[in-house]
């Protein structure tokens, strides 16, 4: 019997891990450092989420590596509080992932209807 | 606490540290301080995670920098101990690096290094007319790398 193995898509967007995802959506209105990072994801999250400056810089050096985002250097801040700001490419992962999120959400309130009803 | 915060910064790979240690450490200060403020169980309850995340951060780093190509690493993480510009000692260039020297200063090092590259790649090809020029440009822009370094009192 032949094997036939499914080869993932390269250019299939992956699901983002919520670090990530709540990063990105900070990142899509402006540009900020570290702990305005911490301070947004948090205002995000309503206050369910204090991510520690290790998860953060690890994320942030991940997030460099795949170019999604990148260094700014803001005129009114010091070298200590160096700001990230989205790239095009990591603007695009984060309307894929949303995109993503809202299909879901609309399928799982769907059934939800759909559960009520029966 | 910002000292054991910088200690177990320590534990992350060197080039890590060079991008990274100053904005990680400004962003423990403030938020401890702000931690401080809301009572004594939130500041320790904070302080643990902080410093828990950090040592397993540590971990993932180190295998994220023994599992990745340094080439490809050095792309979006530049070793800046490693790149030490021609006429500038060891000692001092590895002062300069770990200290997190300004962008501006960065700026013109990398220039002048380019310009030096540029001189080299005219003269392998007999360009020496380019070679020259590059060279009157690289002395200028190794005296403005000068001018800057007193201005931030870097090295000398």
């Amino acid at each position: 019997m032949r094997h036939v193995a499914t080869q993932a898509n390269a250019s299939e967007p992956k699901p983002l891990t919520e670090p990530v995802l709540l990063i990105l959506t900070s990142l899509a209105d402006q540009p900020r450092h570290g702990y305005g990072l911490i301070k947004d994801i948090e205002s995000l999250s309503g206050g369910r989420i204090r991510m520690s400056t290790g998860t953060l810089f690890g994320a942030l050096r991940r997030l460099l590596a795949d170019g999604w985002i990148e260094r700014f250097q803001q005129e009114d801040t010091s070298r200590q509080k160096q700001a990230y700001r989205l790239t095009t490419v990591g603007r695009g992962q984060l309307q894929q992932e949303l995109d993503r999120m809202k299909q879901l959400t609309r399928a799982g309130f769907a059934r939800l209807r759909l559960g009520e009803s029966i | 606490m910002k000292r054991a915060y910088e200690f177990l910064l320590r534990l992350y790979p060197r080039d890590y540290r060079a991008m990274f240690a100053t904005e990680m450490s400004s962003a423990f200060e403030e938020a401890s301080a702000e931690r401080r403020g809301q009572g004594r169980g939130v500041y320790v309850r904070f302080v643990m995670a902080e410093l828990m995340e950090l040592t397993i951060g540590a971990g993932v780093e180190w295998i994220a920098k023994l599992s990745t190509d340094s080439s490809v690493r050095g792309r979006s993480l530049p070793d800046r101990l490693l790149m030490r510009p021609p006429g500038v000692s060891w000692s001092r260039h590895y002062t300069g690096a770990l200290l997190n020297v300004p962008e501006e200063v960065s700026e013109a090092q990398e220039r002048a290094e380019l310009l030096v590259e540029r001189m080299v790649h005219s003269i392998s090809q007999h360009d020496f007319k380019g070679a020259r020029l590059y060279s009157d440009e690289e002395r200028q822009a190794r005296g403005k790398l000068r001018s800057l370094r007193e201005k931030y009192n870097i090295g000398d």
